[in-house]
């Protein structure tokens, strides 16, 4: 497995990014931080375009910058692709061109490019001009672009954020179509979890310039809570147990118990559905919920009781998964909580956050 | 680069073609010296930047004659660069064809170097850094993204170049002399007419130049006018 092996800082007049970090280089590598962290210098430093960095980049054996050797790699030397957060695309050339821009320039292209018009659903737009697009059909045109262009590692420097919600699910299911079918390594930069959660395998936190995380998405989601660095919630992936059509909802697996989803179509069931409960949604109750609207109640063990000001954060343990849950003091004072104590947790279908 | 004066030519004829070879040999010199010029100070950012900008400017506000003069200077064999011209071409500089080419460069500097950088400029990094990371090169980049997308800044500097060179008077004047068939262009065959109180003729050359230059100055307006451009965001097309 190729590995991108980063040691470098980069010094601008009061910020210092400063990175040593081995990132394997399979599936996507979700890169989170507030603005202004860092996150996309690092990602201009890794395609070439920041020419302040100082230090050592490679790809495998591959140096791409080394300031003591004076080797420095131009971007068009990289074979590394980026798809900004404005879409970038020449407004001089129509759509057609615009996609044939990158795989001219690649002397060995394998990829077709009826294949990836296909997977990125930009048949009817090809004639078309570039200003005659909407957001999200320019995003979707920089991402097959960039593709077809076949770099060893794609960037997305928060390709979402100038989307609007339906463009973003359209977009994401793209990108994550892509991620089956193409064997591309991607580090996606963005400041949006709930966009991370659904897509990367891996996650790496950047706050004030540095590394504070990096490791399997739902284990540094589920660290981040823990520290009270972003609002606690509870991130999961979970196989598709049943579908119920005629009330729209979903089943998961979890166990030997289920966490029902709203949920219009039918899920893929071959894959994992990803989801997050955010901490607040989640109440606790000593007795199965049994006459309740509540869908899902799930039996588990409070693992760690963490209480702060006016709220207490629970870890229920149900089904060997972590869940987090913020009660108030009165009510854990109230129902007398401790470590160890059997419980369940409740939460509606609607509760459970999925982008799809 | 003599230009072969031909006996039965009508001499106000033999100076528009001088006009046009030393306006026509003077934009494509403009050409290829500004647009690296105007590229390298569209993406300076040093403070020394102001100063070149002034200096290219200078042509702008200082009267032709002050130029003409210390080219005038330069020129002669008395100073260094007349005496290299001298030894390697075993001509004068000062009354020749080149002499005019070489102050009309400088003289029309300034129209070419300022609308190609306020293009380059308003062009930025956006599109360049994406061409570059899909594997085009700086000069595949250049004929590719930026010439295309500041053609109409092109053709607009080298008009404007052309025209401004057709109408120079004082810097001819003071480094070329009036020698027929060689430095005698169109604005000093006016004058000399002018001074013989041949009306007539200074008429029939007038007219023509504003005529000509009317026509040339209307399609450089009519190629900039702002429909043409405002579509293009060279920012990225998601903000626009």
């Amino acid at each position: 497995m190729a590995e991108l092996a980063l040691n470098f800082i980069v010094q601008h007049d009061d910020f210092l990014l400063s990175v040593d970090e081995k990132i394997s280089l399979c599936g996507i590598t979700g890169v989170f931080g507030h603005s202004g962290s860092g996150k996309s210098t690092l990602l201009k430093v890794i395609a070439g375009l920041e020419k302040q960095a100082h230090g050592t980049l490679s790809i495998d054996n591959d140096e791409l910058l080394n300031s003591a050797t004076k080797t420095f790699v131009a971007p068009q030397q990289r074979n590394i692709g980026l798809v900004f957060q404005n879409s970038r695309l020449f407004p001089h050339l129509s759509v057609e061109d615009n996609l044939h821009y990158g795989q001219k320039r690649n002397k060995n292209c394998v990829l077709d490019f009826s294949e990836i018009i296909e997977l990125t659903q930009l048949k009817p737009l090809l004639g078309k001009a570039v200003t005659q697009l909407s957001g999200g059909e320019q995003q979707r045109v920089a991402l097959a672009r960039a593709l077809l262009a076949e770099p060893q590692l794609l960037l997305l420097d928060e390709p979402l954020s100038a989307l609007d919600d339906r463009n973003k699910i359209t977009l994401l299911a793209v990108l994550e179509k892509v991620k089956q079918q193409l064997n591309l390594p991607m580090l996606y930069v963005s400041h949006s979890l709930d966009e991370l959660q659904q897509l990367a395998d891996n996650l790496l936190v950047i706050s004030s310039g540095k590394v504070s995380h990096h490791g399997d998405i739902h284990e540094v989601i589920h660290q981040l809570t823990t520290n009270n660095e972003i609002l606690h919630q509870t991130s999961l992936s979970l196989t598709v147990k049943s579908h119920l059509p005629e009330y729209g909802l979903t089943s998961l697996a979890l166990g030997e118990q289920q966490i029902f989803i709203a949920c219009d179509h039918e899920p893929n069931k071959a894959k994992k559905v990803r989801c997050i409960i955010a901490a607040s949604d989640i109440s606790i109750t000593l007795h199965e919920p049994i006459e309740s609207s509540i869908v899902n109640h799930l039996f588990g063990t409070i693992t760690c009781f963490d209480k702060s000001d006016k709220q207490v954060l629970l870890t229920v343990t149900c089904s060997e998964q972590k869940f987090f849950v913020t009660i108030t003091t009165w009510s854990a004072k109230r129902l007398s909580l401790t470590i160890g104590q059997s419980i369940f947790i409740q939460f509606k279908a609607n509760a459970v956050r999925s982008l799809r | 680069m003599k230009v072969t004066p031909v006996n039965n030519t009508h001499p106000d004829i033999l100076a528009l073609i001088t006009t046009l070879k030393m306006a026509g040999i003077t934009t494509i010199i403009l050409m290829l010296i500004g647009t690296p010029l105007a590229w390298f100070l569209a993406k300076m950012q040093s403070r020394a930047k102001v100063f070149i900008e002034a200096l290219v400017a200078l042509p702008l506000v200082l009267p032709p004659t002050v130029l003409g003069f210390y080219l005038l200077l330069l020129f002669s064999p008395q100073y260094l660069p007349g005496q290299i011209w001298q030894q390697a071409t075993g001509q004068q500089l000062a009354f020749s064809f080149s002499a005019i080419v070489i102050g009309s460069v400088l003289y029309s500097l300034p129209f070419v170097v300022q609308p190609l950088q306020k293009a380059f400029e308003q062009l930025g990094d956006d599109l360049l850094e994406a061409a570059a990371m899909l594997g085009a090169s700086a000069f595949d980049r250049f004929f590719t993204i930026v010439l295309p997308i500041t053609k109409a800044s092109f053709i607009t500097a080298a008009s404007l170049g052309f025209a401004h060179t057709v109408g120079e008077f004082g810097v001819v004047l003071m480094i070329g002399g009036n020698i027929p068939g060689e430095t005698r262009v169109l604005s000093i065959a006016l004058f000399d007419h002018v001074e013989a109180f041949d009306y007539a003729q200074a008429h029939i050359i007038s007219i023509s130049l504003v005529i000509s230059s009317l026509v040339l100055l209307s399609l450089i307006y009519l190629l900039n006018r702002p429909t043409k451009n405002k579509r293009i965001n060279q920012r990225g097309l998601i903000d626009g």
